[in-house]
């Protein structure tokens, strides 16, 4: 964990394509999972555990963007435990886009997914003069082992300040 | 949440679009998305949002897409369609910021059927969703693949 303290406040340029993270687990309860059906996609295998048992799920299953929505908790608690001294919020990457989200398997009330990235590209464009784009492939597996949900998603990471930009 | 169903995959042809009611995001909600979901400070802080690359209090992206699910799923339930799932989306872009008070809209695009696989209770239609707010501008572009149901109740009865 020794370079652990330097994720979040490190530059674009110094983030190595390959790297890998383990980066958090989260189990899903019940009454989140209807929590957020309830609020954002209100369909009966979201929302109503008895209902959901009639339907193709057999049972009460989370949205695929309540796992996105947890996916993000996860990353942002996992970049605050290693920030050293960025306040600011300025180096904090905006996401852009991602490409080939997948829901694999249904995660249903008690299920753990424990998640994974790869920086697996960086682009050489530079966005609004002082970004750059950092590509990761994402991964949740449940308790078995299974992989249920991927995707690869572009965010954005602050270029070290060139000397025409001296830092104070 | 219960409504009749008349509307299968056979009966959703490429071409048809559907267009949605629109919700207003308050800055309650995207603080309370925010603190629970993506506590960023340009998410959750006004002062340091100012500073921030989106210049000013922002809904997360991903309760953007959340909020783009709750469209399409009212919208469908309007239609009597029987929506059964998503089993992924191919890609999306973040476009614009939405900040406090925008009201988003969407337009749903059917862009291509596929018959049923294994089981034939559900068949994929793949959609384009383009989610506007009040000024016209696109916020998030992305194309999903959905599940409809058929019909059929043929694997519901061999589990």
């Amino acid at each position: 964990m020794d370079k652990a303290p330097y994720i979040r406040s490190r530059w674009f340029e110094d983030i190595p394509v390959g790297e890998f993270h383990v980066f958090g687990n989260h189990t899903f309860s019940e009454k989140e999972i209807v929590d957020f059906g309830e609020k954002y996609a209100p369909q009966v295998y979201h929302t109503d555990p008895d209902g959901a048992l009639d339907t193709i799920y057999r049972g009460l299953i989370a949205s695929g963007w309540h796992i996105c929505a947890v996916w993000m908790r996860m990353m942002v608690d996992y970049m605050e435990r290693f920030a050293t001294g960025v306040q600011d919020g300025r180096r904090n990457g905006a996401g852009v886009g991602f490409q080939d989200l997948k829901w694999l398997k249904p995660v249903r009330p008690g299920h753990t997914l424990t998640f994974t990235y790869e920086i697996i590209e960086k682009s050489d464009k530079v966005v609004r003069d002082h970004w750059g784009v950092i590509r990761s492939r994402n991964e949740a597996f449940n308790q078995y082992g299974e992989l249920v949900f991927s995707f690869v998603i572009d965010i954005l990471a602050e270029r070290r300040p060139t000397e025409r930009r001296p830092t104070e | 949440m219960t409504t009749a169903i008349t509307r299968y995959w056979q009966d959703i042809q490429p071409g048809e679009a559907f267009c949605t009611e629109s919700i207003t995001i308050s800055r309650r909600d995207i603080l309370d998305f925010a603190a629970e979901f993506d506590p960023q400070p340009y998410h959750l802080d006004p002062e340091s949002a100012e500073s921030s690359i989106f210049g000013g209090l922002c809904a997360s992206g991903w309760h953007v897409t959340a909020v783009m699910m709750r469209l399409l799923t009212d919208t469908f339930m309007t239609e009597h369609i029987d929506l059964l799932g998503s089993n992924g989306v191919s890609s999306l872009r973040w476009r614009k910021p939405v900040f406090a008070g925008d009201a988003l809209h969407s337009s749903i695009t059917v862009e291509e059927k596929f018959p049923a696989g294994k089981d034939p209770r559900f068949a994929f239609i793949d959609c384009k969703v383009d989610v506007s707010n009040q000024h016209g501008d696109s916020v998030i572009l992305l194309t999903t693949s959905l599940m409809i149901g058929t019909g059929s109740e043929e694997a519901a009865q061999h589990g």
